[in-house]
């Protein structure tokens, strides 16, 4: 009972939900990069939303069964193919021992997700399996799937009354180009004024340098009005800081905890899921907006989603 | 001691909460954690952050909650009274900036281990890797610069010194501490109840051990 990875990609990782109450010791908070595509996945399979699934990065990665499985596929890849023949995204797909799953490249857009009914065996720890690369912790072996790797299944029986397929209106529109809706960081009224007004005047774009930590924004550069040196203090995903080079940088998942550079902007938990669809060349439109309407925002875009997900949350 | 005047600024769904004092950092710290509507409270040198779910209360309303925890008066400077003694071997190439620090102090390299043990360092916090753990020293220490170019392999249980801050890496990972040492000891186990070995708050003590000892505490926490 497992699958084999066929074709690992550039990144594939085992990523469910974050760690979350462990930021005091350094711990971030990894899990799904988008957090939507991995619900909607899952959901697919009858799992619950942050259960660990397979995340993939910009290329193609192909997949050995060795049991039945039912699968969901959501994200930007470009085809599903079961033994070759074509399939659709965000449709429940069962499959039988033997065969073999190719994901297509993400384009445009960056992370797909294969969700499967049966559970894939995962270190656990802190409450949670999702993989945190930098410290090999959780997921398989801490580490990204190479091909070759052999991934134990359990609980493989085959569900019976699967979602079957996700409703148009929900599925999420992948795209290069993206809004991102910010507020002011703590540090922003220590800058110029025209700081923020800066960041959100023309796209930025997202740099070679992108990983599951962070983005290197390349655009404008910012300067800080006064000396850019603060004692570290902590940073999330989403944060967007400013180091002395002035070319922002924008947290993912993966961030660390705590970081010293002025944290001038964060992007809002509504929009946060997103920042797991940008890939180097993806532009970034800014929009500035305050907290209260932020607050709107998640709530509204919770409601819509609970219509078919039930209870949820972004993170 | 200053009032707790803390300034307060909403981001989205956390609260960055500046101190006037870096010595209240951990009494406010354990103000809070009473509280339950905080998914995180991650101390920084001179701040806290409080993470919530604004599904469950708005910005608003977890701010003044945050006020009314934290008004009037301030928190008792309260010191965990935890003592850790760490024990670091600093030979060789286990300390390949030991000549760089030296220079930096202006001593020679073979007193430099004797300087670091005779200093109380206290935990300011954890970031950066999980376990990761910036200590402050009680003395006022020369400038000591981050390396020029950052290393890409800084090995676990090293000991890096910037200043009057020293660290010890928690994880193998690229950085640009000057090292002087490494310790044995395991800085973050998740199989633990507790998973990292220091807290924020923590007095820390060096302890020089040879590198044959350093060898055999080694084998024993890997077993």
């Amino acid at each position: 009972m497992s699958i084999e990875i066929l074709n690992a990609g550039l990144q594939t990782t085992l990523q469910g939900a974050p760690f979350t109450g462990h930021r005091h010791l350094g711990m971030p908070a990894a899990g799904a990069a988008d957090c939507l595509s991995l619900a909607l996945a899952n959901f697919l399979v009858g799992k619950p939303q942050g259960a660990v699934a397979v995340e993939i990065t910009l290329t193609k990665a192909a997949f050995g069964f060795r049991a039945p499985c039912s699968i969901g596929v959501v994200g930007p890849a470009e085809y599903i193919r079961i033994n070759g023949q074509d399939r659709p995204r965000h449709e429940t797909l069962t499959l039988a021992a033997g065969d073999t799953l190719d994901i297509g490249p993400g384009r445009p857009g960056c992370r797909t997700y294969l969700a499967l009914s049966a559970d894939l065996e995962a270190d656990s720890l802190l409450g949670g399996q999702s993989t945190y690369l930098a410290a090999g912790l959780g997921g398989f072996h801490g580490r990204a799937l190479r091909d070759g790797d052999i991934i134990p299944l359990s609980r493989p029986a085959l569900p019976q009354n699967l979602a079957g397929s996700t409703p148009s209106g929900l599925r999420p529109h992948y795209s290069d180009d993206h809004v991102l809706r910010i507020t002011p960081g703590p540090e922003a009224g220590k800058a110029s004024d025209e700081i923020l007004k800066n960041l959100c005047l023309r796209p930025y774009s997202v740099g070679a340098r992108a990983s599951r930590m962070g983005i290197a924004l390349e655009g404008a550069l910012l300067r800080m009005g006064q000396s850019s040196d603060m004692p570290s203090a902590a940073v999330f995903p989403g944060t967007i800081q400013l180091p002395p080079s002035g070319q922002p940088y924008l947290l993912g998942p993966d961030a660390q905890t705590t970081g010293g550079y002025p944290r001038i902007a964060q992007v809002i938990r509504a929009d946060r899921h997103l920042i797991g669809q940008l890939a180097p060349g993806s532009r970034i439109q800014f929009v500035e907006t305050t907290t209260e309407r932020a607050t709107d925002i998640y709530r509204e875009k919770l409601a819509l989603l609970s219509s078919w997900l039930g209870q949820i949350k972004l993170w | 001691m200053a009032e707790l005047d803390p300034t307060i600024h909403i981001c989205d769904d956390w609260i960055h909460i500046g101190l006037p004092d870096r010595k209240m950092v951990p009494a406010v710290q354990t103000t809070l954690t009473a509280g339950e509507q905080w998914t995180e409270i991650v101390p920084g040198l001179d701040s806290i952050a409080v993470q919530f779910d604004p599904a469950l209360i708005s910005p608003d309303d977890a701010a003044e909650s945050l006020r009314d925890r934290l008004a009037g008066k301030p928190p008792k400077l309260k010191y965990s009274e935890n003592i850790v003694v760490i024990p670091v071997c600093y030979e060789d190439n286990l300390a390949p900036d030991m000549k760089y620090v030296a220079e930096k102090l202006g001593i020679p390299p073979v007193s430099v281990p004797s300087w670091h043990t005779a200093q109380a360092h206290r935990v300011a916090m954890l970031g950066f890797m999980p376990g990761f753990a910036y200590l402050e020293s009680s003395e006022e220490i020369a400038d000591i610069g981050r390396l020029a170019s950052p290393r890409q392999l800084v090995k676990a249980g090293s000991i890096g010194i910037i200043g009057r801050q020293s660290c010890i890496y928690s994880f193998d990972s690229p950085g640009g501490w000057p090292i002087i040492g490494r310790t044995p000891l395991r800085l973050f186990d998740p199989a633990k109840p507790r998973p990292a070995l220091l807290s924020a708050g923590d007095t820390v003590r060096f302890q020089s051990i040879s590198r044959h000892a350093f060898d055999r505490l080694q084998q024993d926490q890997q077993q």
